[in-house]
């Protein structure tokens, strides 16, 4: 329908796998990236007839290859959707240097350095779409994770930064910050709490506002949104998908 | 054009004759949904109700009729309201003040009083109200107008918490300056000097406003008592 470029970031799962499927459903030529191609990466591309653009985000040299295997292969990036992620928790005095960088280094940096990568050939077609996809915590802040808050509250202030900058040049910059989203993640967080996944799913559930918790498909819906034609009049601004969770639930 | 199924969703637009109610009404229509709309005029709807949105009474009696001849109710937008600018606070008169407050508090409150008992029943539906980016961030010489879309966020975002737990959702989009009949040819934002300080450097325009209430409509189900933009980037 679209024919156009889409360049989606963690694409291996979770909400970056749910949203190379559903733009690709919509028509955009998709390539996926993630840190590695475990085989689940090339896998994904045949089957969205996309291309894999394995590469680490944090390594300044993997994000301008990457965007220009994609020119190479289609013409520039028309939408990127900056998904991937690195995210531990631990008390904030317990949280080494090391870590804080890493989710500075990843979540921040590498996608500062990849949207100055795909920026130039967006001005060149004289239209883009940036989708930044932050955190409901990089908005309200959470006890345990204030680095990958941090990061994630200084993808809210690129968003806003970039969508003034860029505004202008017909490139609309956007963020999604989700809640609680039916990932991989949620096994990761249930081993950490020690108790089952479905345990998992109704602790988050309980926290939320409308008492449940978002699927990837939710916020990739978002993400067709931001990148589509009905969000013509957005820019700088922040999506909450969180089921209501800026105010804790009496 | 979408074919429309008899049992396709409908859609309920106050202020559906003109600027954002029409173009609302213009998008579902296109995508396959039917549609009502309350207005004082007559509008390009399935079934067109003239009303008044400040009487409760009239309203619910609309609300009603439309449930009726269209067997359901499910997203309803209101639209309805008025502009008015270039007047110092001490100059705005009592009666300026009532009818603004009548017109976009109390029709909000109006509508949204006669739909919500059907869709807690039925469990499903959604609201959106239109507030205004000057809600978000404040203005001089229209505040009338500011605090009246003000109290309409502050009620849409309480009423959120009151229906999150059910299959009910509330939301807000805050539209940026508009191009519609209700921004006059003199407004001051429409000047080239304000529009060129704007990111998008122009007005919205409806259909754009309209893009954003059918996203929450169709795909908003994780919004509760949220806030939604396009505004050109007049507030980030």
């Amino acid at each position: 329908m679209t024919g156009q470029v889409a360049l989606v970031t963690g694409a291996a799962q979770g909400l970056g796998l749910a949203t190379a499927r559903r733009l690709a459903r919509e028509g955009y030529r998709v390539a996926v990236n993630d840190r590695i191609d475990d085989g689940r990466l090339s896998v994904l591309a045949t089957e969205l007839g996309g291309i894999a653009v394995p590469g680490d985000i944090s390594d300044p040299a993997a994000t301008s290859a990457m965007v220009a295997q994609v020119a190479a292969h289609w013409g520039p990036v028309e939408v990127l959707v900056a998904n991937a992620a690195y995210m531990t928790m631990s008390p904030f005095l317990e949280t080494d240097s090391a870590e804080w960088w890493r989710h500075i280094d990843v979540n921040l940096s590498g996608h500062f350095r990849l949207i100055q990568a795909v920026v130039p050939g967006m001005r060149e077609l004289g239209h883009g779409r940036i989708v930044i996809i932050a955190s409901g915590w990089g908005v309200i802040g959470q006890a345990n994770a204030t680095a990958y808050s941090a990061s994630k509250a200084g993808l809210v202030a690129l968003t806003k930064g970039l969508g003034r900058e860029l505004g202008p040049q017909g490139i609309l910059t956007n963020a999604i910050a989700p809640g609680f989203i039916d990932t991989e993640q949620l096994q990761v967080d249930a081993d950490d709490a020690g108790i089952s996944l479905a345990e998992m799913r109704r602790v988050y559930a309980e926290q939320t506002p409308i008492g449940q918790i978002a699927s990837p498909d939710d916020i990739a819906g978002a993400v067709a949104f931001l990148a589509g034609p009905l969000s013509g009049g957005m820019v700088g601004q922040i999506l909450q998908p969180t089921g209501g969770i800026t105010r804790t639930r009496a | 054009m979408a074919e429309v199924l008899a049992d396709a969703p409908v859609v309920l637009v106050t202020g559906a004759a003109s600027g954002i109610g029409a173009a609302c009404v213009k998008l579902f229509a296109e995508r396959g949904w039917r549609t009502a709309g309350l207005d004082l005029r007559a509008s390009a709807t399935d079934v067109s109700v003239q009303v008044d949105v400040t009487d409760a009474t009239a309203v619910a009696a609309a609300v009603a009729r439309v449930a009726s001849e269209l067997g359901r109710i499910d997203h309803v937008v209101t639209a309805a309201g008025y502009y008015e600018e270039g007047i110092d606070v001490v100059d705005i008169t009592r009666d300026q003040w009532d009818r603004m407050m009548s017109v976009i508090v109390g029709g909000t409150v109006n509508v949204v009083q006669a739909v919500l008992p059907g869709m807690l029943a039925r469990d499903s539906g959604g609201i959106v109200a239109i507030s205004s980016e000057l809600a978000l961030a404040g203005s001089a010489t229209d505040l009338h107008y500011v605090a009246a879309k003000g109290a309409v966020l502050g009620f849409m975002k309480s009423l959120g918490a009151e229906v999150g737990r059910t299959g009910v959702r509330v939301n807000v989009v805050a539209p940026g300056p508009t191009d519609t009949p209700l921004l006059a040819a003199t407004s001051i934002w429409r000047e080239p000097e304000y529009l060129a300080m704007l990111p998008l450097g122009r007005l919205v325009q409806p259909d754009e406003i309209a893009g954003a209430v059918y996203y929450l409509a169709t795909e908003g189900s994780q919004y509760c008592g949220e806030v939604i933009s396009p505004n050109a980037g007049a507030v980030i």
